[in-house]
């Protein structure tokens, strides 16, 4: 039995990690757009959420620890996985190419660092963008509490065009790292190729671009209406 | 009764035809290398790719300069030995097919054909385009191997092995060790190498016994020699000359955490 | 010179046994103590380096190739054979050795077969443990074939890839010895000598293929399984690396070398395109099984062979043995595809080739059942022939396949050198004067896992521990000098044919003389060619490169002139042997209906060679060991 140290860096060990980090911030990904979309829900639905998300207190900080924690070894791997390949071929090909078939190589699995560090940047900005944003608060109708308005914010913030074409091109780019990223950590975690495998990447490209949708709907929803639309109610 | 072997008729050199090679040169392990650029007019369709280096070499020995070195042994698909990278896909353009079996059929009068050694920091050049593939071999020697010795096996039917086990087995076994999911491997990993040795094992009843060591020791020496992690390109998977599936790495990946809580 | 075969007294079936008990053993903390040389990791060292390693000698281990696994027994495709009678169709150890004893035409040792027949199970036993994935049945036993004509299923097999199988399963047995640190690995290294002090092998002189540098090598004892010579021939199924050199070199220092001329020729083998071909491919000979074999029966009709009407096309086989037809053993197929090409009969672009056509057995079995047993075969043909065989016939020659000749040996694989050991397709020691199908790789893994290990240690009882003599004695000395200036000579020669020129044209006059067909008129011009053409080799061959460095074709150089050596000794061989027998037909010696007529009265001997130097000619001296049959009756051939 190797010791955890030694198995958790061994290039099988790395690999099982980059894709349970890949799927823990999938879901991740998926609860923050539940949580998103709750914007269109009743007029307080999306502040009554961050603000449950607020009253939990250190059980938050936790979470949050978490969250850093697997963005954090996440990208530690998918970093240095990329600069092993550097160091195990040295000297590259003059010519090179695909040979297609089992092939899975493709313009989303060979750009997973950049979209990756896309998506780094991303975040650092998204964070500074909205955790540390603007202060607004209001006061909820239900309890009477003052709670922080985050879904001003948001609303305020999307009707400027810079920040949404930003926001829709990064998350496009999340796109193409979805869709092979979520074959692959299957993959990493042991799944065999063969017919399963291939309906995981229909799947993949499916919950890639149904996530994403989700996502890019938000922004572009809140432009176009100037964040009047029926949808979100006032 | 002479009887005619070596023939070279009419018919037969009619349907010759024109490539243009640039292939790799270099002197030795720490030589810088270069390409070199050559048109051979005397290709035939029914030429094997080495046979078309073969003839490119008398032409070069004919002028005085020194022949291009490559490695083969057997030129027919199974002893690994062989293993160009050619304009830019491991054993070429055909599936299932290592170099030495695809036919100058597969290319037309005017191809530009590119020739390069597998790239990898653990397959340093020795020659022109060959390389050394030891490392493959301390892979194997840290644990790719059944611990019997010979006399002491038991009676080959004691023990029944399910038919589509052993088949599953095989076609991990099949591996001809040439290298080519290396050489086309993004990261040059030697996943698909070292998980289909593990798997062909792990598989089988003999085999399963030493499991948990054998993954963990092979796993090692792989990224000891300073081949790449896996990245899941499969890009091994296509260009294997024997189509070994990269759900060998997956076995690998399965057995080797197996291992951790054995 | 007598010729000792040291085949021990005894009932046949207790030879062995018997044997096992009496030979002197090496206690195991002395092991260590002795050193073993094994020249060739392909089957038979392979194994033999493993097992010693084992047992706990020091073993050294050599291939040219860059890593053992690429010998040239992982091309064996069709299986091994082992009396193991699992289908129970009647089989027993005595009748896979006289099959062998029959098919080897009676120029065989009963004593050597009945113990290649014995240990075969073994084998299987073993290779099941290493790992091997034989085929198997759903019930999960495995699985056996009936091969080259046998009457019984016997032969184990893994698709057709069984000698890769059997060849790793060996393969991988030897790396855990050397990682185990008792057997020191050495690739890309090839054997040019064999040190000899006080008439005992002691050692070797090998080339670092990397580096060009001689390194000298000192042991107990030296294996060569080192494969057979099939490449005198230029093209045959062999790999491209496989040679006779060391196997010649120990014969130049005084190891006989028993019935050189003695080579299978295989009859499916898909044909020749032209002038640049650097080897044939064997196709299995399962496909004439269902493949009726023909040519027109005009000259010169080239018509699409579909356009062909059945009145037309001359099924010479079914029309000359009409109990066979296309199953008759492999040399009868040989030649009389042969036979037909040099009437002028013979099909494709280069004429040298007969058609095997499956049309019937797709009309009778319909395409998927021939596609289900054939389907890789067929793929395999189409890949190198460009001609899809379901829609029209397949055209197909014999090659040059395995070579029966080789070292000539004792009971124990021991050579005439005392310490010098031969083992696999490197000796003569079982096939006879023909080999059956599925029994090399038998032969090459009873060698190397059973019967060396016990025979070395036989040896080595006598032997000092701990003797050595150092790698500066005079006797290293002189070998490695020769080694570096034979290779100095043909650097220095830069003539102006190539080497491959040289190879193609001595293997054309072995193929036409010494071949399938021979005669005494034939072979003395053979003989003459090859003096010829080897005094050209000396002065006009271009070598390229240098010596100190990776060098390919300085490899093939000395190979080559170990060749040229060779083929002549083949056709004084032939010569001598004034009957046709096994794998080849002398041509004056046929029955009235032109089948071989074998000589028991005066052949039933084995000829070894002794090599006493080259000097425009080569000089021998032929001693018999004489066979002698106590337990088989010989009987003539008859396949009509
Ligand atoms: C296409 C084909 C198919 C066949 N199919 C079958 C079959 O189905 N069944 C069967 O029983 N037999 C078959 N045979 C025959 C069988 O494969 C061989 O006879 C057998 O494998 C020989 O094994 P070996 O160990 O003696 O030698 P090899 O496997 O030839 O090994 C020779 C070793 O010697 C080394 N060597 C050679 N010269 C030197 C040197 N000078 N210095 C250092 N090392 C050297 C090589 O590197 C290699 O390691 C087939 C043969 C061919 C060609
Ligand atoms: C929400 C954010 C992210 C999600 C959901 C995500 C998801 C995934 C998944 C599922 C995988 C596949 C894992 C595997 O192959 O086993 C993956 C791979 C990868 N990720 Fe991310 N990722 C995210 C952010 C990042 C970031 C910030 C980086 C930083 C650089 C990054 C870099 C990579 C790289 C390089 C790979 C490929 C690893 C390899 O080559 O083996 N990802 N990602
Ligand atoms: C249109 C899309 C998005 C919207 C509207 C949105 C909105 C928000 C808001 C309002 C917050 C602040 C929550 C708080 O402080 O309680 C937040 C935090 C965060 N968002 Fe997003 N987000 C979007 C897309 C994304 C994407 C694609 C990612 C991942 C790559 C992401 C990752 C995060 C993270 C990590 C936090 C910090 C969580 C915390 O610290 O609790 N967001 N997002
Ligand atoms: S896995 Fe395939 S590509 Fe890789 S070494 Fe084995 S046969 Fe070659
Ligand atoms: S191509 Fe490379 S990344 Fe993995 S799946 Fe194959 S080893
Ligand atoms: S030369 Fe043997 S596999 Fe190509």
């Amino acid at each position: 039995m190797p010791s955890f140290k030694k198995a958790i860096n061994s290039q099988v060990g790395r690999k099982f990690m980059t894709g349970i980090t890949g799927i823990g911030l999938m879901l991740f990904l998926i609860g923050h757009l539940g949580g998103n979309l709750s914007i269109f829900g009743s007029a307080e639905a999306f502040n009554i959420y961050t603000d449950k998300l607020m009253s939990l207190g250190p059980l938050l900080y936790v979470i949050e620890a978490g969250l850093a924690f697997f963005f954090l070894y996440h990208t530690i791997l998918g970093v240095s996985i990329w600069m092993n390949k550097r160091k195990a071929r040295p000297e590259g090909y003059t010519e090179y190419k695909s040979r297609g078939g089992a092939s899975h190589q493709s313009l989303a699995s060979r750009s997973m660092i950049y979209t990756g560090s896309i998506i780094l940047i991303f975040l650092v900005l998204h964070i500074i963008h909205f955790k540390f944003g603007a202060d607004y608060s209001t006061v909820l109708e239900a309890s009477g509490k003052e709670v922080r308005d985050l879904r001003r914010l948001v609303i305020e913030e999307f009707q400027k065009t810079w920040i949404v074409i930003g926001y829709v091109a990064v998350l496009g780019l999340a796109i193409l790292h979805l869709s092979h990223g979520f074959w692959s950590a299957f993959t990493s975690l042991g799944m065999k190729h063969g017919d399963t495998s291939k309906k995981i990447q229909t799947i993949a490209y499916a919950f890639a671009i149904i996530i994403m949708a989700g996502f890019i709907f938000i922004p572009l929803y809140i432009y176009f209406t100037g964040g009047q639309g029926s949808l979100i109610a006032n | 009764m002479c009887f005619r072997v070596f023939v070279a008729n009419e018919k037969v050199m009619s349907k010759n035809f024109t490539v243009h090679l640039k292939y790799w040169r270099q002197d030795g392990p720490t030589a810088k290398g270069y390409f070199e650029e050559r048109t051979l007019d005397t290709v035939n369709e029914h030429m094997s790719f080495l046979e078309m280096l073969d003839v490119l070499n008398e032409e070069l020995q004919l002028e005085g300069k020194d022949p291009v070195e490559f490695d083969y042994d057997c030129r027919e698909g199974i002893c690994g030995s062989c293993n160009l990278v050619i304009n830019g896909q491991a054993h070429g353009p055909k599936k299932g097919t290592a170099c030495c079996q695809l036919h100058m059929r597969n290319y037309k009068h005017g191809d530009k054909i590119t020739i390069e050694p597998p790239r990898a920091a653990a397959f340093p050049v020795i020659k022109d385009l060959v390389v050394d593939r030891s490392a493959f071999d301390r892979i194997i020697e840290a644990g790719g191997y059944v611990s019997v010795k010979t006399g002491s096996a038991q009676e080959a039917n004691a023990r029944p092995i399910e038919k589509e086990t052993s088949d599953i087995a095989f076609d991990y076994a099949t591996c001809i060790g040439c290298g080519a999911c290396v050489a086309a491997c993004p990261n040059a990993s030697a996943s698909l190498f070292t998980g289909a040795k593990i798997a062909h094992l792990g598989l089988l009843p003999q085999g399963q016994v030493e499991q948990s060591n054998r993954v963990v020791a092979m796993v090692d020496q792989m990224s000891a020699e300073g081949f790449g992690d896996c990245s899941n390109y499969g890009e091994c998977e296509a260009v294997c000359p024997k189509e070994i599936s990269i759900s060998a790495i997956a076995e690998m990946r399965k057995d080797y955490v197996k291992a951790m809580f054995s | 010179m007598k010729l000792d075969s040291k085949v021990p007294e005894g009932p046949l079936e207790q030879k062995w046994s018997q044997h096992k008990k009496t030979m002197k053993l090496v206690a195991p903390n002395n092991r260590r103590k002795y050193e073993v040389i094994f020249v060739g990791t392909g089957l038979a060292g392979g194994a033999g380096a493993a097992s010693l390693a084992e047992m706990g000698y020091k073993v050294k281990a050599f291939c040219i190739q860059d890593s053992a696994r690429r010998a040239h027994s992982i091309a064996a495709q069709g299986g091994i054979n082992a009396a193991k009678n699992y289908p129970n169709d009647g089989d027993s150890i005595y009748r896979l050795f006289y099959d062998t004893i029959k098919g080897g035409d009676y120029r065989s040792r009963e004593a050597n077969v009945y113990r290649l027949a014995e240990v075969a199970n073994n084998i299987i036993d073993q290779a099941v443990a290493q790992g091997v994935p034989f085929a198997r049945e759903y019930s999960g036993l495995l699985a056996n074939r009936s091969f080259g004509g046998a009457q019984v299923s016997r032969t184990f097999y893994a698709r057709g890839q069984t000698g890769q199988q059997l060849l790793i399963g060996a393969y991988q047995s030897m790396m855990r010895q050397v990682q185990e640190g008792n057997i020191d690995y050495y690739t890309r290294h090839e054997m040019l000598d064999v040190v000899i002090i006080d008439g005992v092998a002691r050692g070797i002189i090998t080339r670092d293929l990397v580096t060009g540098e001689i390194t000298r090598h000192e042991a107990d004892a030296v294996v060569l399984a080192t494969g057979g010579y099939g490449n005198v021939f230029y093209l045959s199924t062999n790999a491209k690396n496989s040679n006779v050199t060391a196997a010649w070199r120990a014969h130049k220092k005084g190891a006989l070398f028993a019935n050189p001329c003695f080579v299978q020729v295989h009859p499916t083998c898909i044909p020749v395109s032209g002038d640049y071909q650097s080897k044939l491919t064997l196709m299995s000979e399962s496909l004439r099984n269902d493949g009726r074999v023909w040519v027109p029966r005009k000259k010169g009709d080239d018509r699409h062979p579909n356009d062909i009407p059945d009145a037309e096309r001359y099924y010479y086989l079914e029309e000359r043995y009409p109990s066979f037809g296309n199953l008759v053993p492999r040399d009868v197929a040989s030649r009389n595809a042969k036979i037909v090409c040099d009437d002028g009969l013979g099909v494709g672009e280069t004429g040298l080739a007969v058609y095997l056509d499956f049309r019937d057995a797709i009309k009778r079995d319909g395409e998927d059942t021939v596609r289900a047993k054939y389907g890789n075969l067929f793929d395999m043909y189409e890949n190198i022939a460009g001609e899809n065989p379901y829609k029209q016939p397949m055209r197909i020659f014999p090659a040059v396949h395995y070579t029966m000749g080789g070292l000539w040996v004792d009971y124990n694989l021991m050579t005439n050198i005392p310490g010098l050991f031969a083992a696999g397709e490197a000796n003569f020691s079982d096939h006879g004067a023909n080999r059956l199908g599925a029994s090399a790789l038998m032969q090459g893994l009873s060698d190397g896992y059973f019967v060396l290990p016990a025979t070395i240690g036989n040896y080595l009882a006598d032997v000092k521990p701990g003797t050595r003599y150092g790698t500066d004695h005079e006797a290293f000395d002189e070998a490695a000098k020769k080694a570096q200036d034979d290779i100095d000579k043909l650097l220095s020669i830069k003539g102006k044919r190539t080497i491959i020129d040289f190879h193609r044209s001595l293997g054309k006059i072995v193929w036409d003389k010494i071949g399938i067909q021979r005669s005494k008129e034939g072979l003395e011009s053979a003989i003459k060619e090859i003096q010829a053409l080897r005094e050209e080799f000396w002065k006009d061959v271009y070598v390229p490169g240098d010596k100190n460095n990776y060098n390919k074709y300085l490899e093939f150089a000395f190979r080559v002139a170990d060749f040229f050596e060779l083929a002549e000794l083949m056709a004084k061989d032939a010569l001598d042997r004034e009957e046709s027998c096994g794998c080849h037909l002398r041509e004056e010696f046929q029955t009235e209906d032109g089948e071989a007529l074998r000589n028991d009265e005066d052949f039933s001997y084995v000829s070894a060679w002794e090599y006493k130097g080259v000097n425009g000619k080569l000089d021998t001296e032929l001693h018999k060991e004489p066979l002698e049959f106590e337990f088989v009756e010989l009987k003539q051939r008859s396949y009509k």
